[in-house]
């Protein structure tokens, strides 16, 4: 027992020669067990079938065994499962990483579509309006136009009534005088008399 | 009904026919297959999934090892995983030998009281380790009693633990033997018994055996566990209450 | 006669094992939840009241001879 406590921190190969030491030792002492251990004959009497050199001889053996088996099978057994599950962590993360990436091009592209949306929707909207401000300056336009030249047209059948008038009454005078001149025998074409028959008809005449 | 009595009678009587050579040749074979096995396995760790059976079935031994070391030791349990796997695999493989074999390492009681002393021996410089000398003989003592109760007791109670401690070694080496050795034996008596008429009855014990066999490796490795955590598990609560008892026990 | 007292201390430590298969398989039933801890303390409670039959026998059996 004492052995094992103080070997158990000594180096790799202290622990080998130790356990070396004491497996061959232990088999020695197993081969010349009646000459050193004598009371082993009446353990085995009594159905107790203990040789201490084999025990001794096993504790040399696993003194030996224990670093082989860890640095022969487990450690690297260890390290390989140690390493897969990290291999499987960064996957993992890698894996989250780019998902988090993919969500935020997700939302990118839905803030842009959203965006252009907006954009083509105001365009619209800046179309139509400037669609009907050109359709209500047109309007305006035609109606403007279309109120000068009733007004043009009103002026000139006024101007034209007021020229036929003035025909008219000069004709109505001339014709007047001269039925008059014929009644009469008589010039009667002064200026007196026409301004008189003038004055007759401004009298006569139907304000209009 | 006779015959019966005379195979049991001689049970334990030819337990004492295998000499050292033989040990060490049954020893040597048992190394041999568990190195084969992990060479095996060894060839099927490459790779990020392990394809190889046997190196699937190391695997989940080692998770299943650091599981036991983990939940019963606790976190600072990582370090003892070489040891109890080291034990693990010995003993199974020489329990699979027996099954199949005459004879097995495990089926010795010198081999099995070799590792057992390996086993508490380890334990105890662990306990030491952990709390100092003084510390690891004064948690012999039991709890700490003051005047009259302290010299009777006290005495009492250490020499019951360490009676108890060397009790361990011959627990841990006896249970093994008894069940390996004692299950051959089984297997052998129950032969004799359908001798007359040619059926081995005894075979029809291999399920049972097939049980034992990984049963008492997981005990051996699990009590070891359990000492183990008894000495170290509780080391920081240990010290204070040491600190905190220790001066007016002293003054 | 020593034959049979091997006998009733077999049967006592069978009905041992029992009980504590009994309680274990009760308390797993119960507690599904709580199997790992609950197998592990069951196993040691069995190792040890098997060891009581194998101490038993290395003081019993060799008086048989």
């Amino acid at each position: 027992m004492s052995n094992q406590e103080k070997s158990s921190g000594l180096p790799y190969p202290v622990k080998l020669v130790v356990g070396a030491v004491l497996m061959f030792g232990g088999f020695w002492l197993s081969q010349n067990a009646e000459q050193y251990l004598p009371f082993q004959h009446g353990l085995a009497e009594k159905g107790i079938p203990l040789d201490l050199g084999i025990t001794i001889a096993v504790i040399g053996v696993f003194l030996i065994l224990f670093p082989v088996i860890n640095s022969f099978y487990l450690k690297p057994l260890a390290d390989a499962i140690n390493e897969r599950t990290h291999a499987l962590e960064s996957t993992f993360g890698e894996a989250e990483s780019l998902r988090a990436e993919m969500t935020k091009m997700k939302s990118d592209y839905e803030q842009r579509l959203v965006a252009t949306e907006a954009e083509a929707r105001a365009q619209i909207q800046a179309q139509i309006k400037e669609a009907q401000d050109l359709r209500q300056s047109l309007m305006a336009d035609a109606n403007a136009k279309a109120d000068e030249l009733v007004k043009r047209a009103q002026q000139e059948i006024e101007a034209e009534k007021q020229r036929v008038l003035g025909e008219l009454r000069s004709s109505v005078v001339t014709l007047t005088l001269q039925a008059s001149e014929k009644i009469l025998g008589e010039n009667m074409d002064s200026d007196k008399n026409r301004r008189l028959v003038t004055e007759f008809i401004d009298k006569v005449e139907v304000p209009s | 009904m006779g015959g019966l009595l005379s195979t049991q009678t001689n049970v334990l009587a030819s337990a004492e026919a295998v000499s050292s050579l033989g040990t060490a040749i049954y020893v040597g074979l048992v190394l041999i297959l568990l190195f084969a096995v992990l060479a095996m396995a060894k060839k099927g760790l490459n790779g990020r999934v392990f394809k190889n059976p046997w190196t699937q079935a190391t695997e989940q031994l080692y998770l299943f090892i650091e599981n036991m070391c983990v939940g019963i030791i606790g976190s600072h349990g990582r370090k003892y995983i070489p040891m109890i796997a080291t034990f693990w695999l010995v003993i199974f493989v020489a329990n699979v030998v027996a099954l199949f074999m005459g004879f097995s390492p495990t089926a010795s009681l010198s081999f099995n009281l070799g590792m057992a002393l390996i086993s508490i021996g380890y334990v105890q410089f662990e306990g030491m380790k952990a709390n100092g000398m003084f510390g690891h003989f004064s948690h012999f003592a039991g709890p700490k009693l003051g005047g009259l109760m302290a010299l009777l007791i006290t005495p009492v109670i250490f020499v019951i633990e360490i009676v108890s401690e060397i009790i361990k070694n011959a627990s841990l080496s006896l249970r093994l033997y008894g069940n390996i050795f004692g299950g051959g034996k089984a297997v052998h008596s129950m032969n004799e018994l359908g001798h007359s008429i040619y059926v081995p009855f005894g075979e029809f014990l291999m399920p049972i055996k097939l049980l034992t066999v990984v049963v008492q490796a997981l005990i051996f490795c699990l009590l070891t566990c359990v000492y183990l955590s008894l000495v170290t598990g509780h080391h920081d609560e240990e010290h204070g209450e040491d600190h905190g008892h220790g001066a007016p026990a002293h003054a | 006669m020593n034959v049979i007292g091997l006998g009733i201390a077999s049967m006592g430590v069978a009905i041992g094992l029992g009980l504590i298969g009994f309680a274990g398989l009760q308390g797993m039933s119960r507690q599904p939840e709580a199997i790992g801890k609950l197998q592990t303390a069951m196993l040691i409670a069995l190792a040890f009241v098997e060891l009581v039959f194998l101490l038993t026998v290395f003081v019993g059996a060799p008086g048989l001879k």
